[in-house]
Order: structure tokens, then C-alpha cells, then sequence
């Protein structure tokens, strides 16, 4: 009886997930593994003939391509950076809305708003700015400070990539924390009250320990996206000047779009991103789940 | 019952959705003829893919005179489906289909870009026995062969230096410099008198890339005419043409300012307002300025390289043109459509409005007056073929250019590196041989 029911329900269950499993394994994980394969050929992406060259495509990448490892180094840095200011930004944003008196909804929608634009239309909007408005403002408003090398020099270039991603980003992690902190008891904020904590200490021994989970989560989806931005790279410099704001997915399109047309060797190159960020967010999603537990 | 009704809304969407994978992403039409009163036409569907969305109206105008005049002479009802990606995609696209076994019959490609690249993967046939190849310029003629075989019909063939504002050259009284020296006093005059001699638009990579274009160009065909050849067999340096670096300095020191915040279209509209005197920049620019300022008055001269006049020339290239696939099915209709874009009488009209270069002998009309100004350069002998170089060089010498202008790169590193991504561009082909 108890056997029959749950057949049922696994039945329907699984019924319900089809569409989209077919959706990913047809778009996404068989692509991958025939990714995979040609990974070691040396196809062009035209001939219709091509020779299976077994590993020397990682051989090369390991020994002869220091565009990739530079791209690779910059995409690091520009992780940290990112997993750091976006979920700040978030937090902040979060925790500023939670002790509002109204307006909350209003808020929410406001700073949830950029993450509904595609982040390449928002990549040219500041594109825009970053040349031609901030540049007027400066020349016609008097705040020197704005007019900048924004896109043509590397440190500001870095900066301007960071804001553009921090301002489309932080929205979808302000909510999932926002839905944390509305998860945290009110009884533990109240018997803190009485025990004299200042509104501070309360979110800093009540609040921040009971959301560990949506730190987990956020941190999570911030590596794993941020490992693989492109569109904002793409349209707001471009990888430029030259290769100076050049991170790894930039790089691997123009191996496979632009300069000699090695499809094998950028997908090579994108097998091995794929093992990097598989090991990083496996690391990072042990720890961060051990100190779950242990909270 | 709720089983049922659960299974059958999942079956649906998974329909809809696979339903949705396919399909064309690019716009297509399709409008067949009339029916002919000679018997029952014989019935052909050709599939053309084209890279210039902005002129699709002139495009498929033409195809329907090509439509009508197939039904009258030869009785066959064509159907054309034509489609135009824009031009960023058009390659990924046009490559896919090759690859997928959904080719187009008739598709349009760069013909000193990639030439090589698809006869050598076999996707083009051969033209040469066609009517429409002893209607071709010589010079343009050479341009769309390769291995001594015709393969592509010459669509955008453009004749190009750089661009100069009339207006203010007569102001200065300055006549076009055939010599850097003379070049050097231009410069001199027009900051005298208060303008600023170039426009410098190097947002994106491949207009500095012109610059190259150019200055190799005119010396390699002027002085050094084996390079581009030792090059490809690795015996060449960038530092054998070292001093095309002497009117790349000129040009970037006396520029506009913030030229890394400035894209292609700015400069257009830029330079049609007369914010500088020069633009290195090709006459197909002339559409964007125009559009900015109607009544701008433009010449075309050849970029001076070093001070020798022999190595200042005007640049021959042809960029798109058409191709027949090797394997169409409908081999005889595709020749057809690609021998009428060379018709006796219908051709003519849509180079002009097309603003395309006349390339054939069919071609009898007006130009604008920068065109015939530059068509002087080619009718005096003082054009060359635009150097064919691979894709990688070319990006590469962009990208650098436009590090140097950053004073990010020394001209040692720029020598370096392009000797590299020379080599390693000819591995690839190598390679990609097997």
C-alpha cells in the first residue's frame, strides 16, 4: 500500500521534471560531451574533414598559451572581487530594506530591476555612460573626478566592469537574502532585545548565524557565475584594449570565433575551465556546508 | 483521470519546446511566380544567404526581376528564400549551416578574408566558364581568384585611401601629399590654421587596423614585394617594414583627442562635422557621413608612406562577394541567379544603388565624385591588391595598435608579437590541412 502510493507520486514527480531534463540533456550535457570529443581533433569549425589528434590540444594549452593563463589570472582576481562586493552589496541592501517601515515592496522591485535586463543590453547602456555621459558631466557639471580613461585603461576598465556587474548582479542575491533574514525567528531577535543587545551585535550573533544557508547559496551562484562572465566583459570593453580586461570565456571565443578558428583547441580550452570551476565550487560548497553544520 | 490530464500537459510542453529548437533565426521570404501560359513551369527553390541586412529592400527587389525573367526565358518558377543575418553573426551562422548539411545554394562571403579558407574546405564551385567572368575589371578579376580559378562574383569592391574634408583642404590651400614630408607639412599647415589634422576612432579594433592595412599595403607593393610570401613560409620579420611606423606615429600625434571612447560611427559623424581634416577610413564610411552631414564634401587620397611616391597607393579590395556551394542541387538555376547579379542590363542599377564600385564591363554609371576620384589612382597604375593576410594577423595588428596608442606596447613588442601570431597562424593552417 504504502509502496504503490509512493510509485505514484515518483511517477508524477518525474513526469513534472521531463521537459526540462530533456531540455538539458539535449542542449546541455550531450553538447558537452561531444564537446568533449572534439576537443581532441583539430577542427575549424568548416572543414568538413578533421584529424583526431588526441591530447595535443591540453598539451599545447599547458606549454604554449600564455593568453589563456593571463585571461585565467585576471578571472580570479575578478571573482574575488565580485563574490566579495556582490554579496556586500546584497547583504547591505537586504538588511537596509528588512528594518524599513514601508516601501519595502517598492525597494525590492527597484533593486531587483537591473537583473531583469540581459546583461548585454545593460553592458552597452553603460557603455554609453562610461563614454559619452560621464564625459559631458565632467566637462559641463564641474565633477572632474568623472572624466576617466573608464574603457581604454586597464585599473579603471577592472572597476568599471565590477560596477556594471555589482549593479546587475546584487538584485537576485538581495532576494534570496531578504527571504533568509525573513526566515530568522522573531523570538531570538526578542529575547536578544531583552538581554540588551544593541541592534549591531543582534545581527551580528542572531541574524548572520541563522542565514548561513543563503550564504552558502549566494556564494555559490557568485563563483560559478563570475567564473564564466562574458556578456558584460564582452560589451562594455570588449576584453580591451588590447587583451588587458580578457577573461577566460572571452578568451576561448576568440580562439574559436576570431583568431585561427581552433574549435578543437577552445573546446579543449573549455573542458578545463569546466574541471576549474567543477573543483573550486566542489571545495567551496564542502566547506561552506561543514560550517553550516556546525552552526 | 488527473494522471492522464498531468501526462498529456507534460507531453505538450515538451513538444513546444523541442518545437521551438528549430526554426530559422534569420528573416526569410518566399514569393514564387506566376504561373506562365507555355505549360507547366518546372518548379526550383533556391536558398541565398546574404551578410548586407541594410540593403535587403534593393536585394529582393532584384531577385523578383530575376524571378520573372527565369519564368519568360527558361520557364522555371524560382522560389528564393533569402535571408540576411547581420553581419557580427553572419559568419558563425553561414559556418553552422556548411557544417550541418543544411547549406545555402548561393551564399555571399569576404573574398580577400576567406577565399582560401572555404575553396580549401571545398565548399565553393568553380565560375570560371561562366558568362559573367569576361565581364570583369582585370583588376578586380584577381581579386576573386584563386589558384588561377574564378569562384566568387564581386559585389562590394572598394577602391580606398583615406578620407579628406574638400572644405577644408581648399580653406588651407593644400593639395593631396604624395610624399610623408609632404604629408608632414599638411599637418603643419592645418594646425596652423587651427584644425586637427586626423580622426582618431579606435574603439573598435579593426578601423586602427586600417591603418596597417594601408601603410603595408603600400609598401610591401611599392618596395618589398615578396614579404607577404616569406612571411607565409616563415623567412619574413615584421621588422623588414618597420618604417610603416613613421605615418602611424604622425597620425596618432596629431589626432583627435579621446580616440579610445570613440567608435567607427562617432568618427563618421565626427569627421562630417568637421572636427578634423583627415579620416583614415574607407569609402564605404561615405553612407554614415553622408547621413550625418548631406552636403560634406569628400576626397579620397592615398596614404603616404614613406617618401618614396612609388609606395604611395591606392588600395583594390573586394570584400563581399558570392558564392555558389559546390554541391547545390539546383546547379543550373544558382549560375543563373549568380550570372544575372552581372546582367547586361539589370546590373548596373543595383551597383548604383548599392553605392558599390562598377567591377564589370556591364557597369555604366555615375559614380560619386570621391569614387571617381579614386578609380584616377587605379586608372594611373597606382593601385595594388589589398594584401591577404591571415584573420589572426589581421585582429592581432588591431588589438596591438591599439595598445601602442595606449603607449601600452613598445614597437619592439608590436614587431614581436606580430611575428608570432604570424607563425603560429601559419601552424594552424597547417594543421588544419590534415
Amino acid at each position: 500500500m504504502k509502496g504503490g502510493l509512493n510509485y505514484g507520486r515518483n511517477r508524477k514527480m518525474f513526469l513534472f521534471v521531463l521537459p526540462a531534463l530533456i531540455c538539458f540533456l539535449a542542449i546541455k550535457l550531450i553538447p558537452a560531451i561531444m564537446g568533449i570529443f572534439y576537443s581532441m581533433t583539430n577542427w575549424n569549425g568548416l572543414n568538413p574533414s578533421y584529424k583526431f589528434i588526441g591530447f595535443e590540444n591540453f598539451k599545447t594549452l599547458f606549454t604554449d598559451d600564455p593568453d589563456f593563463w593571463n585571461s585565467m589570472g585576471f578571472t580570479l582576481k575578478y571573482v574575488l572581487f565580485a563574490i566579495v562586493l556582490m554579496n556586500f552589496t546584497a547583504l547591505l541592501l537586504a538588511v537596509l530594506i528588512e528594518n524599513l517601515h514601508h516601501g519595502k515592496g517598492i525597494f525590492r522591485t527597484i533593486f531587483y530591476m537591473p537583473n531583469m535586463i540581459s546583461m548585454i543590453i545593460g553592458g552597452f547602456m553603460w557603455q554609453f555612460i562610461f563614454t559619452q555621459v560621464l564625459y559631458q558631466f565632467s566637462q559641463n557639471a564641474g565633477f572632474g573626478f568623472l572624466d576617466q580613461p573608464w574603457t581604454s585603461d586597464s585599473n579603471f576598465a577592472f572597476a568599471a566592469i565590477l560596477i556594471v556587474a555589482v549593479w546587475g548582479g546584487a538584485g537576485y542575491l538581495m532576494v534570496i537574502y531578504i527571504a533568509a533574514i525573513q526566515g530568522v525567528p522573531q523570538t531570538l531577535n526578542e529575547a536578544a532585545v531583552i538581554d540588551g543587545a544593541t541592534p549591531f551585535k543582534r545581527f551580528l550573533y542572531v541574524t548572520l548565524p541563522m542565514i548561513r544557508q543563503a550564504f552558502t547559496i549566494c556564494f555559490f551562484i557568485t563563483l560559478n557565475n563570475a567564473f564564466q562572465v562574458f556578456d558584460v566583459v564582452y560589451s562594455l570593453t570588449g576584453g580591451g584594449p588590447g587583451r588587458e580586461t580578457q577573461v577566460v570565456s572571452i578568451n576561448i571565443y576568440e580562439e574559436a570565433f576570431a583568431r585561427n578558428n581552433r574549435f578543437g583547441y577552445a573546446t579543449a580550452k573549455s573542458t578545463i575551465l569546466f574541471l576549474i570551476i567543477l573543483i573550486i565550487t566542489f571545495i567551496q560548497l564542502r566547506v561552506m556546508k561543514q560550517k553550516e553544520e556546525e552552526a | 483521470m488527473k494522471r492522464i490530464v498531468s501526462a498529456i500537459l507534460c507531453f505538450s510542453m515538451v513538444m513546444a519546446m523541442l518545437s521551438g529548437c528549430s526554426g530559422n533565426p534569420a528573416v526569410s521570404t518566399a514569393v514564387s511566380g506566376s504561373a506562365s501560359s507555355k505549360g507547366e513551369p518546372k518548379k526550383v527553390t533556391l536558398n541565398v544567404m546574404m551578410s548586407f541586412p541594410r540593403f535587403m529592400d534593393q536585394m529582393q527587389a532584384y531577385i523578383d526581376q530575376f524571378k520573372k525573367k527565369e519564368l519568360e526565358e527558361k520557364n522555371v518558377d524560382v522560389t528564393v528564400n533569402l535571408e540576411m543575418p547581420s553581419s557580427d553573426q553572419f559568419e558563425t551562422t553561414l559556418k553552422t549551416r556548411l557544417s550541418s548539411n543544411d547549406a545555402p545554394d548561393l551564399f555571399t562571403i569576404s573574398a580577400n578574408a576567406d577565399l582560401a579558407t572555404y575553396q580549401k574546405a571545398g565548399y565553393l564551385m568553380d565560375l570560371s566558364s561562366q558568362p559573367f567572368v569576361s565581364k570583369l575589371y582585370a583588376n578586380v578579376k584577381k581579386t576573386v581568384t584563386y589558384d588561377g580559378k574564378v569562384y566568387l562574383v564581386p559585389f562590394e569592391s572598394t577602391i580606398w585611401g583615406y578620407l579628406y574634408n574638400q572644405d577644408i583642404f581648399d580653406k588651407c590651400g593644400i593639395t593631396v601629399p604624395d610624399t610623408l614630408d609632404d604629408m608632414k607639412k599638411v599637418v603643419t599647415t592645418l594646425k596652423a590654421k587651427g584644425y586637427t589634422p586626423f580622426e582618431l576612432a579606435f574603439q573598435e579594433q579593426w578601423v586602427p587596423q586600417l591603418m596597417t592595412a594601408l601603410t603595408l599595403g603600400g609598401l610591401v607593393s611599392g618596395s618589398n614585394p615578396d614579404w607577404v610570401k616569406n612571411m607565409y613560409a616563415d623567412k619574413a620579420s615584421y621588422k623588414d617594414v618597420a618604417s610603416i611606423f613613421d605615418p602611424i606615429d604622425l597620425i596618432m600625434q596629431n589626432g583627435t583627442a579621446r580616440a579610445m571612447e570613440t567608435g567607427s560611427e562617432q568618427g563618421c559623424t565626427d569627421f562630417a562635422n568637421g572636427k578634423a581634416a583627415m579620416f583614415v577610413d574607407g569609402t564605404w564610411a561615405s553612407e554614415a557621413i553622408l547621413k550625418a552631414k548631406p552636403d560634406m564634401k569628400l576626397g579620397v587620397g592615398a596614404l603616404p608612406v614613406d617618401n618614396n611616391p612609388k609606395n604611395t597607393m591606392i588600395n583594390l579590395a573586394t570584400t563581399t562577394s558570392l558564392a555558389v556551394h559546390a554541391n547545390t542541387k539546383e546547379k543550373e538555376t544558382a549560375l543563373d541567379l549568380a550570372n544575372y547579379m552581372l546582367d547586361d542590363k539589370d546590373s548596373s542599377k543595383l551597383y548604383k544603388d548599392l553605392m558599390f564600385n562598377p567591377v564589370a564591363t556591364c557597369h555604366n554609371y555615375d559614380q560619386y565624385s570621391w569614387a571617381k576620384q579614386a578609380s584616377a589612382y587605379v586608372e594611373k597604375g597606382r593601385a595594388y591588391t589589398d594584401l591577404v593576410l591571415p584573420n589572426a594577423v589581421t585582429d592581432e595588428q588591431g588589438k596591438l595598435l591599439q595598445s601602442y596608442y595606449l603607449k601600452k606596447t613598445t614597437k619592439e613588442q608590436f614587431i614581436e608579437t606580430m611575428d608570432k601570431t604570424f607563425k603560429e597562424a601559419n601552424k594552424a593552417a597547417a594543421q588544419a590541412k590534415g
